[in-house]
């Protein structure tokens, strides 16, 4: 790519301020917290001191960190009915009809509007004696006297800290997936239903196929969205009931427990686990995998 | 050419069809896409019914029905007194001021850093862009949280704690608003550049006067992105600032209403109702970029 009269120096000129920035509280983030993985770290003086591999072996015996990273996969599970959810309110809204703007729109409300804000109104209406109760014993879903604790219980927390996720983050995914539908052009979906093909085989061997960099691009975020949960948690329960996820963790660990090497040890994990993924999905939801052979999902 | 064989008959301009006829497709249209539309409502109460609530509840001078279900989605006895309430309880317009000015800071400098940087990486060639793209992209594929800590050491040594600028600093330098811009320079044709080039301009003139009007939209499409992420983010202005008077509502409300105030549902909600507003009005205006997939989809 020849540029005539661009100078190199003009170049660096230009990047230079973004980089800077960038290094500072980016780059240097990521090579910091590999540094102080392995080493004590005294938050007082700034000191540090080199202790090997002691913070990986006390994670590997901590049963808080690995209940915290087992949380950390169920949130992963949030990830399918998301894209479903998102891939299906794409279909939905992918047509032509008065007021089909408003409800784009509706569903994308809760995208923007703060997480901590949302989470107040969703505590009270997961409470015990909230208003979700209340509605399930008005439809005899549940019997009076029955209503389980959605944000308290230890089976249950979790889930409905997902259940918020879904509806705070499905919006997003569907305005990516309805940006991929407007580039499906028409004539292979009319050549397939003209070949006699239903609905569910032109959105298989027609939509999906073209959708695939959509569909890895929402995975992707996805994933790393649920891997990294936490502060739909804070926010929620506080980490209570059993809903202390792998980020959770390290941040306790840090702000409460004053232990940052320990801290940028699991947050290492995490950020390991977050590139495995995505190496992962780039190689099944990439430019030869699943979507583009011919094969059953 | 043999004229014979062309046929120069005027096709007569077809009508358009009488006004009657159209309403009874529009009508017919609408009574077919009857289960579509109960769908988008069913699905669209599932994602307004908290804020419905919520506003219900704060309207309502009278809190003994609001966690009855039909009940509670209509106001008791409507009044404006808990909102009256909200100003008087909590420096609702100073967080306000703070999210404002804490807003327009980060989209300034994220607009400042990011439009030249993006336009370099994609309208020049030198030595180490390869490298720094790829720098670039590992960071996205990397949780952002992780680098709280690290950020908060940081912070502490320069003196940025309990500070604006430790607030908005740590954000106006992210790889996703590169991509998008880079996006957006690529597809300015480059004969148009060398145009300009040729005609004497300096590369910040080509960069300003020629590629930036260009790339109009997705700038307004990245400033409204950013300005809403800085409006909404919660956790990192929650671990820099301890001083109340310079929170964020994100961050002041939550506090509050989590605390204090957590006594009265209907105040709750009154807060929250009043936060809320300014959010879902900006959105409102600017949904057309939003909902346009913010150029992470190519169309």
């Amino acid at each position: 790519m020849a540029m005539p009269g661009v100078h190199p120096r003009t170049a660096y000129l230009f990047i230079a301020p973004f980089f800077v920035v960038f290094a500072v509280f980016t780059l240097w983030p990521m090579l910091f917290n590999l540094w102080l993985a392995f080493r004590d770290y005294f938050p007082q003086t700034g000191n540090s001191m080199w202790n090997g591999f002691a913070h990986f072996v006390e994670l590997a015996d901590s049963e808080r960190f690995g209940h915290a990273l087992k949380n950390s996969l169920i949130f992963l599970l949030l990830v399918l009915p998301l894209q479903i959810g998102a891939l299906g309110l794409a279909l939905l809204v992918h047509v032509r009809l008065p007021g089909i703007g408003f409800f784009r729109a509706l569903y994308y409300l809760p995208v923007v509007i703060a997480v901590s804000i949302a989470a107040v109104v969703w505590q009270q209406v997961l409470r015990f004696d909230g208003l979700f109760n209340w509605f399930l014993e008005s439809v005899h879903l549940i019997g009076f006297g029955e209503q389980p604790d959605w944000l308290g219980d230890r089976q249950l927390a979790l889930y409905a800290v997902m259940a918020f996720s879904f509806w705070k983050n499905v919006g997003y995914y569907m305005v990516l997936y309805l940006a991929g539908l407007q580039t499906v052009s028409r004539e292979p979906l009319e050549a397939a239903q003209i070949d006699g093909a239903n609905a569910w085989q032109r959105l298989r061997h027609v939509v999906l196929p073209a959708l695939q960099p959509v569909i890895l691009l929402c995975t992707l975020l996805a994933t790393i969205q649920a891997l990294k949960a936490f502060q739909e948690v804070i926010v929620l329960t506080d980490g209570q009931a059993d809903t202390q996820t792998a980020l959770v963790y390290v941040f306790g660990v840090a702000f409460y427990g004053h232990n940052f090497g320990l801290a940028a040890a699991a947050g290492l994990i995490v950020t390991l686990v977050c590139l495995a993924l995505a190496a992962l999905q780039l190689r099944y939801f990439g430019e030869d995998g699943l979507l583009r052979r011919g094969g059953s999902v | 050419m043999n004229q014979a064989l062309v046929e120069t008959r005027v096709l007569p301009v077809p009508k358009a069809p009488p006004r009657w006829y159209r309403l009874k497709r529009q009508a017919r249209d609408a009574m077919l896409a009857l289960p579509r539309y109960a769908a988008l409502l069913l699905f669209g109460a599932f994602t307004v019914f908290p804020f419905w609530w919520a506003a219900a509840v704060g309207l309502s001078s009278d809190g003994s029905l609001i966690w009855t279900f039909p009940a509670a989605f209509l106001p008791n006895e409507p009044s404006w007194m808990w909102f009256d309430r909200v100003f008087y309880e909590m420096p609702f317009w100073r967080y306000f001021a703070n999210s404002l000015l804490i807003s327009t800071a980060t989209m300034l400098l994220v607009l400042l850093l990011t439009i030249p940087c993006a336009y370099a990486l994609s309208r020049m060639a030198f030595p180490g862009r390869n490298v720094l793209f790829v720098l670039l992209l590992v960071t996205l594929m990397v949780p952002a949280e992780v680098a709280i800590v690290p950020n908060f050491i940081t912070c502490a040594r320069l003196g940025l704690l309990d500070s604006y600028a430790g607030v908005v600093l740590p954000n106006v330098a992210g790889a996703f608003g590169v991509f998008m811009m880079r996006q957006a320079f690529q597809d300015v044709p480059a004969e148009i550049l060398d145009v300009a080039r040729v005609d004497g301009a300096s590369e910040f003139g080509v960069m300003w006067r020629v590629a930036v009007p260009m790339a109009r939209p997705m700038i307004a499409t990245l400033a409204v992105f950013t300005f809403v992420a800085a409006w909404n983010d919660y956790l990192w202005p929650a671990v820099v600032l301890k001083e109340r008077l310079m929170m964020p509502l994100a961050v002041g409300i939550f506090n509050d209403l989590t605390g204090p105030f957590a006594v009265s549902t209907n105040l709750v909600m009154a807060a929250i109702v009043l936060s809320v507003i300014p959010v879902v009005a900006a959105f409102a205006l600017t949904q057309r970029l939003f909902l346009s997939g913010g150029g992470l989809v190519r169309r």
